[in-house]
């Protein structure tokens, strides 16, 4: 990456701890300095455990302080380590050092990439695997980074619950055993965080691909009924029509600037255009977009680019992170980004599943209420 | 924080040098911050700083520019990246650049004094961080303040005042803070709490060094008769700036009930009078104290927790104060994670203990 003003997303080491934490059953060591700890300690909201290496032992080496802190560490769970720059810098042969532990190690310095680099090498390093006797739906995309990811793992449990399906390994949020006994398909909350695991049968963001991805899981899962999710997007989807359609007879769409991961960017953009008429002036992404969207996304680095492109299309609405909040006052703010800081956050909302929709709906209209965006 | 820190590796745990001097350089608000590493390391910061400045009410966005370092730059040498990265933030006009450095270049060695000392116009000034390999998160709060307090050069007081004299032509008293912190959830009600003492004596506040201000602001710096340090381990830079501005240093904000004897002091260094602070701040003790007597007699207990020695030394004179009896089997209330400041810290953690025993 060249230089960058306030550069907007995590590095690699973030993304393989907001993975690897979210397993039961896995004490997660970071081979590092204090620094390289406390980001990810409290962004993370995770038991992590911390090398927090000196410089005595850049010198001398990082061995003894390594396997101090490990046998240190409760013995009834596995011990995954992740290598910040330094310790990976330094080359020590890490995997010999532990030869003699049954450590899972996972090389993820912060400067081989960002988050979602960091989260697919700590899974690859897991090496998940299929199981054809587990019954049920894999549910991936969960990530400890993601503040939605907690909601969003909810919401699509629920909703398999009213389907009679039953949940298979949650990627990355559910016991550490059930990583090398996942169902033979997978449903995804959210595609920046893809497992790669089982025969992936959609994703769960907008009534549209929800209601395509249980038809999918009706015709692979014998047993399902989901009718009643087919009812629930229906009645949900009026819901949505109405309050939108509200909206409209007082106030023109908004015209919107999205800033976010790429999955959730396209999911945002196909919302309000679908439902709100609303005109998407941008999509600017934070990981890299894949080709082919809707709508036309690039990525952004930093924060000035952020305001630059703010300031050059001027929108009624905004949806980002905190970060994006602080540049555009007096514009109407949805926060779907990580960070979201500024704002105390208990209840674990979603993006995905029919609850996420809604949830979005009314943040939008709420936002752009409290704006009273003008009649023209 | 999961593992407990024994006595002979308390620095592990005591944070990044690095963002210990991000958190004084990036309150020079017309500075700009280039830290040379990778990127991830100033996306940690910065964000750690958003989310602060937001619980302060101060949505101020730093400029924190990343030299972005990539594999290749760390196995080929950063110096060209940073040299590249100090010509594109010299468009936006800074009044200063400060550059910080990262472990991963301190690990790689590239020499930045080198790449700084080069002429571009404007002032750059090094810090010597290196995240841990420098030090702690307290080290690089106070290189930093050392470093930006050799910008004060030819301020008026280096030659204003002489050892034994405080205040020689009797001029108006002023106290600086030094070393506020930047990142502590409490650092507006603490610096009120401190400004409303001084201010009963006639002191009034003369440069927050280093909280919000501007490079220009700096050179202020020595016209004060005395340098309030925020806590003891600030003690180096008040020894740099005696040694500099020839102006003594009160070792810390007056923590608990120890407000009118900061009073006192800070009066005596500055040759002021405090009879009557004294009295009025003996009294509105007396006050406070009375607001929470239906604690007393409580039989308390101290949650665990990692928190300065000196919280504890005043929770248990607060503690004192109140006949609050301190047992292992007492009800936990919680500790500050620094001590408190002042009676107005006294109360909120007062406020605290009370909703620890109610719920």
């Amino acid at each position: 990456m060249p230089e960058c003003t306030n550069p907007l997303w995590s590095c690699a080491m973030t993304g393989a701890a907001s993975c690897l934490a979210g397993f039961r059953g896995l004490s997660v060591v970071i081979h590092g300095s204090s620094g390289c700890y406390y980001y990810p300690a409290t962004l993370l909201h995770a038991r992590l455990y911390g090398t927090f290496i000196l410089e005595n032992e850049v010198i001398f080496g990082t061995e003894d302080r390594l396997k101090e802190v490990i046998e240190s560490l409760p013995g009834d769970t596995r011990i995954a380590v992740i290598t910040t720059c330094v310790p990976s810098i330094l080359g020590e042969d890490i995997r010999s050092m532990l030869s003699d532990q049954d450590v899972i190690l996972v090389d993820s310095p912060g400067f081989i990439g960002d988050v979602e680099a960091g989260y697919r090498t700590a899974l690859a390093t897991l090496a998940p695997v299929v199981d054809p006797a587990t019954s049920g739906i894999n549910i991936d995309g969960a990530s400890l980074f993601d503040p939605f990811s907690r909601g969003n793992v909810q919401e699509c449990t629920r909703l398999l619950g009213i389907a009679g399906v039953p949940v298979g390994t949650i990627f990355a949020q559910d016991a550490l055993h059930k990583v090398w006994k996942a169902a033979s398909f997978t449903i995804g909350t959210n595609e920046d965080f893809r497992s790669g695991v089982g025969t992936y049968l959609g994703g769960m963001l907008g009534f549209s691909e929800i209601q395509a991805t249980f038809e999918r899981i009706a015709g692979v899962y014998a047993d399902a009924d989901i009718d009643p999710v087919c009812r629930e997007i229906t009645e949900e989807r009026e819901r949505v029509i109405y309050a939108c359609d509200k909206y409209l007879r007082r106030y023109d769409p908004p015209t919107v600037a999205i800033f976010a991961g790429a999955s959730y960017a396209q999911f945002a953009a196909e919302l309000l255009n679908r439902y709100l008429d609303a005109t998407i002036l941008c999509v600017r992404t934070r990981n890299e977009p894949p080709p082919g969207g809707r709508y036309p996304a690039a990525r952004i680095a930093g924060l000035s680019d952020v305001r630059a492109c703010i300031g050059q299309y001027e929108p009624d609405l905004v949806i980002g992170s905190s970060f994006e909040r602080s540049v555009c006052p007096g514009r109407a703010f949805v926060g779907i980004t990580p960070p979201l800081r500024g704002r105390v956050r208990l209840a674990h909302q979603s993006l995905a599943g029919i609850g996420g929709t809604l949830h979005l709906t009314e943040d939008v209209l709420n936002a752009c209420m409290d704006r009273k965006p003008a009649v023209h | 924080m999961t593992l407990k820190p024994s006595q002979s590796n308390s620095c592990r745990y005591g944070g990044c040098t690095l963002t210990g001097a991000l958190s004084v350089t990036t309150h020079v608000r017309d500075a700009v911050t280039v830290v040379h590493g990778p990127a991830g390391c100033t996306h940690h910061n910065f964000s750690l700083f958003h989310a602060t400045s937001l619980d302060n009410d101060a949505p101020v966005i730093p400029n924190l520019v990343s030299t972005g370092l990539s594999e290749t730059d760390i196995i080929f040498g950063g110096e060209p990246a940073l040299d590249r990265t100090l010509d594109s933030v010299l468009p936006s006009n800074p009044g200063v650049i400060f550059v910080l450095s990262t472990c991963v270049v301190d690990t790689i060695g590239d020499d930045i004094a080198m790449v700084c000392g080069k002429e571009r116009g404007v002032l750059v000034v090094p810090v010597p961080t290196a995240g841990f390999i420098g030090g702690t998160f307290e080290d690089g709060v106070n290189k930093a303040l050392i470093a930006l307090a050799g910008m004060a050069e030819g301020s008026r007081g280096t030659n204003a005042r002489s050892a034994g004299n405080q205040n020689p032509g009797n001029h108006p008293v002023s106290a600086n803070i030094i070393g506020e912190k930047n990142l502590e959830y409490e650092l507006v009600e603490n610096y009120t709490e401190v400004n409303r003492l001084l201010s009963a004596i006639g002191c009034p506040v003369n440069c927050r060094f280093v909280h919000d201000l501007t490079s220009a602001r700096i050179a202020t710096l020595g016209d004060a008769q005395v340098n309030i340090l925020r806590d003891p381990a600030l003690v180096p830079v008040g020894e740099y700036l005696k040694k500099r501005f020839k102006t003594p240093y009160i070792r810390s904000f007056p923590i608990g009930l120890g407000s009118p004897v900061f009073l006192e002091t800070v009066a005596e260094v500055c040759g002021a009078e405090s009879r009557d602070a004294v009295a009025r701040e003996l009294a509105l003790q007396v006050e406070t104290l009375g607001t929470f007597a239906d604690l007393r007699g409580s039989t308390i207990s101290f949650a665990p927790a990692l928190v300065d020695p000196k919280a504890v030394s005043a929770a248990k004179q607060l503690a004192r104060a109140l006949d609050m009896p301190v047992r292992k089997n007492g009800l936990a209330v919680p500790l500050p994670t620094t001590p408190p400041v002042g009676i107005a810290g006294v109360r909120r953690l007062l406020h605290r203990w009370r909703r620890a025993i109610h719920a």
